[in-house]
């Protein structure tokens, strides 16, 4: 445990020392580059907030993708079942005026339950008809997409806009702010630690990650797969639906604008690869991906450096972790081997030589 | 003929990070001779041939060939210069008929690289007639068994024209009849000129077929002897370092009621073929009932019924007493044990904790692992419940947190013979228990088997013959490839030839040619002798059934 966490470490601080290589190349002032990153992501009150407020959506999809990927589903629908997410909790948000303590719970179980009906599609189409979810969840991707597109452009546009969103949703679903850090950063830590209980610790969880490894041996188990595998669709799917729903209920548009989605969702999917769908790995990956987010933003303010640079970061942090994930073990045994190997040369040299274990004939 | 043929010297080997697979051998194979490797699991014979046949690269020592330095830096150089190797592992392209995998790497090609397939298919299925492989070369690899794709091995190796031959256990699968022709087919290669290099942990093939007999023992060579005047125990003491036991001691049977039935069973594949045709027999509580034939005679989907992993079709299974036919795995799993052929592919998920695989289907069954809440799992209980089973069985391992996939074979096996006899079902149903397994280990696991027959609730009580195991034992079916073990372990051995069960006899009576003649279909059934309705029931309450059993 302990180990791998070296090697990722060491995947990130390689990765960081190549986005240094990389803008120092460019002709920016490298250094003064990542003190700003930091600066603006970590090193005050105001940037935490706004690196936690990031992490929020980035918890919630790479918990969805995690936990799909690690009881093989495969759900590449998290963009999808975001947009769901949001967008039933946008409709529930106009539709009912409820006082909040009852309203919040509510459009929370509006989010989960959105989300994972629309994987719950892919899931029946994979039970039904043995359509492989790899494909279907891409598919219903689209027809997320260009459905909430139509709701907002047409029956749900506010006509009070220039361009394509819905009304803003009644004030009883807003979750309350406190300086600054919205309460759904604290929906998805519950989230956080139910998906956590569920998959670390639950006879449902471990019957998943079984699956996940070797669904045969499952199956001989005793497990009950094909339940299994809408579970886990269902639950991936109601927490990707659950960070679309938080887009609209924190945050300060409370309404599902266009292109609200950004790209949380395939964030997610990374984050969860990054993390080898371990869920602690997963929320720490979340936490640290929002800080490079947040910080390129306060990077672009004082230096010259765009903020996509935190997109060039991110691939090469992904790259360097699930590379180093793999050759530094590979490496690390390699060097023991070589080691080992020359021991044993070593002490054949001393001890036999005319020894005569080596007997042939009795 | 060249004395030096093959001369591999200091050859080490350490697989990364720190297994010493090799500890500085020395061995010389002279031209022309058949050289047996023997040893353990894991004693580095196999490492040692792959290092030869240029899998592997050693990490350091040399080898020469002719009289040549040689360094094989992939398996299709060792090919070219002649040197050929059958691997325990399969190296099979699933998807394609067996005449394809015999011909892919070696394709006859004619003009514009068009294929040849006439001469060449005959050429293979002349090679099958004459070994009576019997293999439908068009049938693809995927849909044949373990037994079958093991042939398919050996038929591309006899395509390719290699002066050296090395076979992996290549008889691990085979029936003693296949076993004696491929003796015969190797002896006459070997009177051709070929050398012949035969890896095995079956002594008997050993002493019977070689010249010369390497034995290994963790990574190094212990002793390479010719064979003459050798005996099974010189070999066995070799190997494991001291004396071994080889049968197994094993007190009488003595059965009590039914506890597991199968009535009429039949399975037609998708592919229309039948499988199992009409499959009826019974195991009583106390015995041992084996089940013998060539891989591919309907084992696979008999235990697919009875666990639940096939739908039945057709027919009836109960255990004690209870009809399961159209009850789900879990279900089953309560009433049975199951030790599954296949340790990676089915019984165990290699990427995951022992604790983790030690647990699989106790955490629906045994309350014992549930924390406060029982939807979860308690972490401290279930590894507990490991080291537990780590303990009874014997397994090597550091901690319950290593991947099993660290483990050896035989440790991994005991931990999946472990985790099914730490249920206290009065069935058990054993999928080739000892497979690929160390000597050492499958001693072990043969024990237990015998003490879960004379006492199915609890293995770590002491067992003693007499009226107190009558009540308590469990019943085992048993399926095997290894005749040895058939014999050394059941009270009765049924037969199965093409779906059917054709034979049932008691090992005390029968010999191992006999049942080798059954399971070729050599020999007529016993049942077909009978009248059809009596044939059902023939092969449960035959008279051999009673006889097995002391009353």
């Amino acid at each position: 445990m302990s180990k791998n966490a070296l090697t990722a470490l060491a995947g990130i601080g390689v990765a960081l020392l190549a986005g240094l290589v990389i803008l120092w190349a460019q002709g920016y002032p490298a250094v003064p580059s990542y003190a700003a990153l930091f600066s603006y992501s970590l090193f005050s009150k105001f940037a935490i907030v706004s690196t936690l407020n990031k992490a929020t959506p980035l918890i919630l999809t790479g918990l969805s993708a995690a936990v799909g990927f690690g009881s093989n589903c495969v759900n590449l629908g998290q963009p999808g079942q975001f947009l769901i997410g949001a967008m039933a909790v946008a409709a529930f948000g106009i539709v009912c005026d409820l006082p909040a303590p009852v309203m919040i719970p509510l459009a929370i179980m509006v989010a989960l339950a959105a989300g994972a009906l629309w994987a719950g599609i892919a899931a029946g189409l994979r039970r039904r008809f043995n359509m492989d979810e790899f494909i279907t969840t891409l598919m219903l991707n689209f027809i997320a997409d260009y459905f909430t597109l139509y709701l907002i452009s047409g029956p749900m546009w506010d006509r009070a806009t220039y361009s394509p969103m819905t009304k803003a949703t009644n004030p009883g679903s807003w979750l309350p702010m406190w300086d600054g850090l919205s309460a759904a950063f604290v929906v998805s830590c519950v989230a956080f630690v139910v998906t956590w209980v569920i998959w670390d610790r639950s006879k449902l969880g471990y019957e998943w990650r079984v699956m996940g490894q070797n669904s045969v041996f499952s199956r001989v188990g005793g497990c009950n797969n094909e339940a299994n595998f809408t579970r886990a669709m269902l639950l991936s799917g109601a927490l990707a639906g659950l960070a679309g729903g938080m887009m609209v209920m924190g945050g300060m548009q409370h309404r599902f604008v266009k292109g609200m989605g950004a790209n949380y969702a395939w964030d997610g999917v990374m984050i969860a690869i990054v993390a080898a769908n371990g869920m602690v790995p997963t929320g720490l990956y979340a936490l640290f991906f929002a800080a490079i987010q947040t910080g390129a933003m306060g990077m672009e303010l004082e230096t010259a450096v765009p903020s996509e640079f935190a997109l060039v970061l991110q691939a090469i942090i992904v790259l360097f972790v699930v590379a180093s994930r793999e050759s530094t073990r590979l490496l690390i045994n390699r060097l023991a081997a070589n080691l080992r190997a020359r021991a044993a040369a070593g002490a054949e040299q001393d001890i036999s030589k005319g020894g005569g274990r080596d007997a042939s004939g009795r | 003929m060249d004395d030096h043929f093959i001369e591999m010297r200091s050859l080490i080997k350490v697989y990364p990070p720190d297994t010493l697979a090799l500890d500085q051998v020395d061995l010389t194979i002279k031209e022309g001779e058949i050289h047996s490797l023997i040893g353990e699991n894991g004693a580095g014979k196999s490492t040692l041939m792959k290092v030869l046949y240029g899998m592997i690269s050693a990490s350091s020592g040399e080898i020469s060939f002719r009289g040549r330095r040689v360094r094989y830096a992939s398996p299709r150089e060792a090919v070219a210069a002649g040197i050929g190797m059958v691997h325990q592992e399969f190296m099979l392209v699933p998807s394609y008929t067996i005449y394809e995998n015999v011909i892919l790497g070696a394709e006859p090609v004619g003009r514009l690289g068009a294929l040849r397939n006439a001469d060449a298919r005959r050429r293979v299925q002349s090679l099958v007639d004459r070994y009576g492989l019997s293999l439908n070369i068009d049938d693809r690899v995927c849909d044949t068994s373990v037994g079958a794709q093991q042939k398919v091995e050996i038929l591309k190796l006899l395509y390719r024209d290699v002066d050296v031959l090395i076979m992996d256990e290549p008889t691990a699968v085979l029936t003693p009849q296949e076993t004696g022709e491929l003796f015969r087919r190797l002896r006459d290669l070997n009177a051709a000129g070929k050398t012949i290099i035969f890896i095995s942990h079956k002594l008997d093939e050993v002493l019977e077929l070689s010249d010369t007999i390497t034995v290994m023992r963790r990574g190094r060579r212990v002793a390479t002897w010719e064979n003459r005047g050798l005996g099974k125990a010189d070999l066995a003491r070799a190997m494991v370092g001291r004396d071994v036991v080889f049968s197994v001691d094993k007190p009488p049977a003595y059965c009590g009621d039914v506890v597991f039935e199968a009535r009429d069973l039949s399975y037609v594949d998708a592919g229309g073929r039948r499988r199992l045709d009409g499959v009826s027999f019974e195991v009583r509580r106390g015995e041992i009932v084996g089940i013998a034939g060539v891989e591919g005679n309907g084992q696979l989907e008999l235990v697919q019924l009875i666990t639940g992993l096939g739908p039945i079709q057709s027919g009836q299974v109960k255990i004690c007493g209870r009809d399961v036919t159209r009850v789900p795995v879990i279900e089953r799993r309560k009433l049975m044990c199951y030790v599954p052929q296949d340790r990676k592919a089915s019984g165990s998920a290699q990427n995951m904790s022992l604790a983790d695989n030690a647990v699989m289907t106790h955490h629906r069954l045994n309350p014992r692992l549930e924390s406060r809440w029982k939807a979860l799992l308690s972490p401290a209980r279930c590894r507990r419940f490991a080291q537990n089973l780590v303990e009874t069985f014997g397994v090597l391992t550091p901690n319950v947190d290593t991947p099993i996939s660290s483990l050896s074979g035989g440790n991994q096996q005991k931990v999946v013979v472990g985790r099914e006899f730490l249920f206290s079902a009065d069935f058990v149903l054993l999928d080739q228990p000892t497979r690929g397994v160390d000597v050492g280990s499958v001693e072990f696991i043969q024990r237990e088997i015998i003490r879960k027959r004379d006492s199915a609730g609890d293995v770590t009580a002491d067992v003693g013959a007499g009226e107190g195991a009558v009540a308590a034992g469990a019943g085992c079916l048993l399926i095997s490839a290894d005749l040895d073990e058939l014999f050394s372990l059941a009270d009765r051995i049924l037969v199965m030839h093409r779906g059917q069960v054709v034979a049932d006899l008691v090992p005390r009576d029968t010999t191992r040619e006999e049942v080798g003649e059954y399971m070729l279909g050599v020999r007529e059934s016993q049942s077909e002798r009978r009248p059809r309705a009596q044939a059902a029931s023939a092969s449960a309450l035959g008279p051999a059934g009673e006889g097995a059993c002391v009353k």
